[in-house]
């Protein structure tokens, strides 16, 4: 805990940094490979940077820990006659998990099939990867799922830190319940009728902000079909949803800080700025830091929200891995080569979450997987 | 030396107005965000209102009771009352139990019904081998195929079971000597002491619920076992909705559809406000 408050100041700064020179590099067409190594050096940085600062040791040895004397089989099995109860009560839950999720995983099987609904599936290898690394649109939706969900990701934190730090400033408790709730309201709204607020809100002949646009002598603007706006629409539309909920983590931690630590600060001749500046940001650095780890493993997981969005008219720009599985699956019924591109993407996945846990591990010194 | 200069280091009169300035952004921000959900209620009650107007001229439920009174939206929001019900209730059983069950320190095989559990956060068959899975078995078009994914995930476990450390577990010993059953004490001590912890799964799971979409999308077909979202989203995609009427036009029907799709919420929501803030929090302590 307390060696985060320098990471936060030299660590955050640099990981930030590594981010958006990916994100920027990724703009400027540089192949993949050179951003990601770039990408990948800044990160040796940050965890450099973050061993400097912390006196961290990142490849420490586990400390012996007591073991008690392993059991007999029979005194285990007495163990299991003890609580014979609680396996009764976790085998709803098991049969659930495994039709629902450990079944469909034996499914990963068809990215090595040719499978439409016309033929049963037959053996091909790696041709679906093959077919898939060398199209275009499969790279493009990767790209967008990249760019996507590091800008929102990047872009909700901040707002979420921001709005925090002000809602924390509020000393009249009426008020700050008013806002809060009106804050966290947009969350529950689901990403369809979202979707279908806006498309009103929004629509060229007769959305609220067209009319403005018009009245002020503009010409109305289809912001859902247009491929220039529609993702300045999704990062504002995520940002309209969910930066209100992302607070409450924030706030919780904000009221955690002790208040003497305030009152020292004022003694010593601190200004209100500084006060945030050098207590307020420095105490909430741990939870920004495990929100944005945690964050990190969903990066690819973006369905839904662009589901529910996109249209044709700028599937170029907003097409992501997810909707590219769905169309190619679902529309096109090519069983095959989808699953592949979903196996790719849980992949990877898979990587983001592993590294993310070990940087939790090493920089928290616990996990996010419990 | 940026930040000493921008310090509001002179006095109380900096200081206040930073305070005027923060109450007034905050409620700025408050008006702006809740805008987009305001001009709907307008538009789905004033037949003239278009463009900029933001406060209603004329007052008309026409379209509202054009909404209810449409028979083809009966049956979906029955599904969507029955799988928001039976969600949360089967849900809430099996999370409980799950997280009870782990809570044990010293059961055989806890590590590895942990990471039974815990696995499926980590990797998953993707959406077309589950549609294949769903598919081969036969539960297209079945409900219990997304009113049970709905209600049990390993978040919400994790979860719970982060509430029920919370129990002193004295408790539980107390009730083992006393002669509790594992069944006795689950629901004679922890059922009764988590109560706020139920509230806080059980809205998240019915929220989930009443507002899914995807899995309807993907496995249902049968057009009587769509449900409440589902309609209404394409509803608003279709035009020619008002037909014959005169009195409702089509952006007032559109308005009124979501507008009825989010107004359950809207009521329960600003009292059970604490019970949602309560599970992030929670879940935020083990991260």
């Amino acid at each position: 805990m307390k060696g985060l408050r320098g990471v936060s100041r030299a660590g955050l700064s640099s990981l930030f940094c590594a981010v958006g020179e990916g994100t920027f590099l990724l703009k400027k067409e540089l192949s993949l490979v050179e951003s990601i190594k770039i990408g990948l050096k800044s990160c040796k940085d940050f965890v450099n940077n973050a061993k400097e600062v912390n006196k961290l040791k990142l490849f420490k040895k586990k400390e012996p820990v007591y073991k008690p004397p392993k059991k007999t089989f029979r005194e285990k099995m007495v163990d299991v006659y003890h609580y014979r109860w609680f396996y009764l009560m976790f085998l709803p839950v098991a049969v659930s998990l495994f039709v629902f999720h450990y079944i469909p995983m034996y499914g990963i099987y068809y990215a090595f099939t040719d499978y439409t609904p016309f033929k049963e599936p037959t053996f091909v290898g790696w041709a679906n990867f093959e077919y898939l690394f060398s199209a275009s649109r499969f790279w493009q939706a990767f790209r967008n799922t990249i760019q996507l969900s590091t800008v929102h990701l990047i872009l909700g934190m901040v707002c979420s830190v921001g709005l925090a730090l002000l809602i924390n400033e509020i000393s009249n408790l009426k008020f700050r319940k008013v806002v809060q709730t009106v804050v966290y309201l947009p969350h529950f709204i689901s990403w369809v009728v979202v979707a279908s607020i806006f498309t009103l809100f929004l629509s060229p002949q007769s959305g609220f902000v067209n009319a403005i646009i018009s009245s002020l002598g503009g010409t109305p603007i289809y912001f859902l079909a247009s491929e220039k706006w529609w993702r300045i629409c999704f990062y504002i539309l995520n940002v309209w949803k969910e930066t209100g909920w992302g607070t409450i983590i924030y706030i919780a931690a904000l009221s955690g800080v002790d208040q003497e630590m305030y009152e020292a600060a004022t003694i010593d001749g601190a200004g209100h700025l500084q006060k945030v500046r050098y207590i307020s940001i420095p105490a909430i650095s741990v939870t920004i830091l495990t929100v944005f780890i945690l964050n990190l493993s969903k990066v690819l997981n973006l369905f839904d929200s662009v589901f529910v969005l996109q249209n044709d008219s700028v599937i170029k720009t907003s097409d992501v891995i997810g909707t590219y599985v769905y169309r190619l699956g679902i529309t096109s019924a090519d069983y095959g080569t989808s699953t592949a591109a979903g196996l790719f993407k849980s992949v990877i996945s898979l990587a983001l979450i592993t590294f993310a846990n070990w940087l939790s591990n090493r920089i928290k010194g616990e996990g996010i997987l419990g | 030396m940026m930040v000493e200069h921008l310090s509001f280091k002179k006095g109380k009169r900096s200081r206040f107005t930073f305070v005027v300035f923060n109450y007034l952004f905050l409620t700025f921000l408050v008006v702006v965000m809740l805008i987009p959900i305001w001009k709907v209620i307008v538009d789905s009650i004033d037949p003239t209102s278009v463009g900029i107007r933001l406060w209603p001229k004329q007052f008309s439920l026409t379209a509202y009771v054009n909404i209810l009174t449409r028979k083809s939206l009966y049956q979906p929001f029955l599904v969507s009352v029955y799988t928001t019900i039976m969600s949360t209730f089967v849900g809430l059983l099996m999370t409980t139990l799950a997280a009870y069950v782990i809570l044990q320190k010293e059961i055989p095989g806890r590590g590895l019904m942990i990471a039974y559990i815990m696995f499926t956060m980590l990797f998953s068959g993707g959406m077309i081998p589950t549609y294949l899975t769903y598919k081969n078995l036969g539960l297209i078009n079945n409900l219990w195929a997304i009113i049970l994914p709905a209600g049990l995930s390993t978040y919400n476990i994790v979860l719970m079971r982060s509430f029920f450390e919370s129990i002193p577990s004295t408790l539980y010993e107390a009730a083992e000597l006393d002669g509790c059953t594992p069944l006795q004490t689950f629901y004679k001590i922890v059922l009764p002491l988590s109560k706020a912890a139920l509230a806080s799964v059980g809205l998240f799971i019915a929220v989930g619920a009443w507002n899914s979409y995807m899995p309807y999308i993907l496995y249902i077909t049968d057009t009587n076992k769509i449900n409440f979202q589902v309609k209404v989203r394409d509803m608003i995609l279709q035009d020619g909705l008002s037909g014959s009427s005169i009195t409702a036009n089509d952006d007032m029907l559109k308005s009124a559809a979501v507008i009825v799709t989010i107004f359950p919420f809207l009521i329960i929501y600003p009292f059970c406000q604490k019970y949602f803030t309560k599970g992030v929090t929670v879940g935020a302590v083990k991260g």
